[in-house]
């Protein structure tokens, strides 16, 4: 998840932004695929949401184009299907789904969410594995990135081999790395009192 | 004064085999602010853990025992123990896992099962303690070195330790951070045992330190004669360091104060 832009948007109730979100996207799955038209209103909510909550359009759509290969994937899955949904039904529904999270991620922070999360009484567990997964996505990936440079620093051919195998290490060392992190992230939590 | 921790003839193995400490005896004073040094790998984080029970896995120790506050570490006691000692880790990273720095200053307060005004006004007086009150909404990726460090202490001090144990607090600090850390570490009145290779932070803060090598305690005394004993540092990975090399030598009982910066 993105850091959420500093919009309007930002500042609407976590819960009623979520409750929207999951009330559109039921809806855009339910829609039957004779009445296309229902579509149109579904993308005319989302751009009313774009508008009130002065949303960037473009970052919706990069962030969209980012995920387009799994919405592309479902889409030639149902081509080829024999009796499935007609792709490009298919495609307009899981682009507007996606779109409707993007919108979400792009005016609601990750604490926010949680908060809506611990409201509607979900596990407690749950909701601290969640928390700690966000936290440490940002530590990991700060490592992975250290790790590269140094990888980068030492690299003195240009060959696609040797750069396919330096970079299966490091997702190797990562992996161990996580690993390691996590037990002493978890001495922490016990040092200040953790019990379960 | 009474002893806040006595350690008697601890000695630890890691499941590989690795002998980490042996035959550690020593106690500290309630008050006391002890520096604990030491090469790499000579058993000082290990110690640490120790003494918040974090280590050995299986409580109690097999060789040797560690009392805290007169209290024997073992399964029975371990949650007062944890709640007595507070232990900063080396990297802030591991122990600052919440979303935000407020949600993780509070996470120990709320795991001693305070109620929730009691949990906020801990935090907020930590917070204070700390100087980092405005950047408590941030989340732990957001900090510089320094103020990750200063949120890692607020957590601790929020739990009301009357024991600190420090590893490498100074590490990653550029000298404003290490001065403000070192201010904030006088004005907190627990018992501190500090783990650090910075020498100079020790001279200024420990009167007493324990030399660690090998998992044995090498040397037990004055911060200040252990410091100077130039063949015994370099023996065991250290060096005198640089403030007492400049100290003139009729002046015996003032180093440098940074308070006063004389």
């Amino acid at each position: 998840m993105t850091k959420p832009a500093k919009n309007p948007a930002a500042r609407w109730p976590a819960a009623v932004k979520v409750a929207g979100a999951i009330g559109l996207v039921l809806a855009i799955t339910l829609t039957p695929a004779p009445r296309p038209a229902w579509f149109g209103v579904e993308a005319a909510v989302l751009c009313l949401v774009l508008i009130a909550g002065r949303v960037s359009p473009v970052v919706v759509l990069r962030r969209l184009a980012w995920l387009s290969p799994f919405v592309a994937g479902a889409a030639l899955a149902a081509a080829w299907s024999p009796h499935g949904t007609d792709w490009r039904i298919l495609a307009l529904r899981s682009g507007l789904c996606l779109a409707t999270v993007i919108i979400l991620a792009r005016t609601t922070t990750f604490g926010d969410l949680l908060g809506v999360l611990r409201q509607a009484r979900v596990p407690a567990l749950l909701i601290t594995t969640l928390a700690l997964m966000h936290r440490y996505l940002f530590v990991l990936r700060d490592e992975s990135g250290r790790m590269g440079r140094a990888r980068s620093a030492r690299t003195f051919t240009r060959g696609r081999r040797f750069a396919w195998l330096a970079a299966a290490s490091v997702v190797g060392q990562l992996f161990v790395r996580a690993s390691a992190r996590a037990e002493r992230i978890y001495d922490a939590m016990c040092a200040r009192g953790w019990t379960s | 004064m009474s002893t806040a921790i006595d350690v008697r003839q601890l000695g630890f193995r890691y499941p590989d085999g690795t002998a980490a400490l042996a035959d550690i005896s020593f106690g500290i004073e309630a008050g006391e602010c002890v520096g604990l040094l030491g090469p790499n790998g000579s058993g000082k984080s290990t110690l640490l853990r120790h003494l918040n029970g974090i280590l050995p896995e299986r409580l109690p120790a097999r060789d040797g025992s560690i009392r805290i506050e007169g209290k024997l570490v073992s399964d029975e006691n371990v949650a007062t123990v944890r709640r007595r000692t507070g232990l900063l880790f080396q990297d802030p990273d591991d122990q600052l896992f919440c979303g935000t720095v407020q949600e993780d200053v509070a996470f120990g307060p709320r795991q001693l099962g305070l109620e929730p005004a009691e949990c906020e006004r801990r935090t907020r007086e930590a917070l204070e303690q700390v100087g980092l009150t405005h950047l408590a909404q941030r989340p732990p990726h957001h900090l510089s070195a320094g103020e990750k460090r200063r949120a890692c202490l607020a957590g601790v001090l929020a739990c009301t330790p009357g024991i600190l144990a420090l590893d490498e607090p100074t590490s990653g600090l550029d000298p404003r951070g290490r001065r403000e850390l070192m201010a904030l570490l006088r004005g907190i009145p627990a018992t501190k045992l500090i783990a650090t290779h910075d020498l100079e932070f020790v001279v200024e803060l420990c009167p007493r330190s324990l030399l660690l090598d090998g998992g044995r305690v090498i040397a037990d005394g004055a911060t200040e004669n252990l410091l100077n004993d130039e063949a015994l540092m370099l023996a065991h990975g250290l060096e005198r360091p640089h403030i007492l090399q400049h100290r003139h030598p009729h002046v015996g009982d003032l180093v440098f104060d940074a308070a006063t910066h004389k």
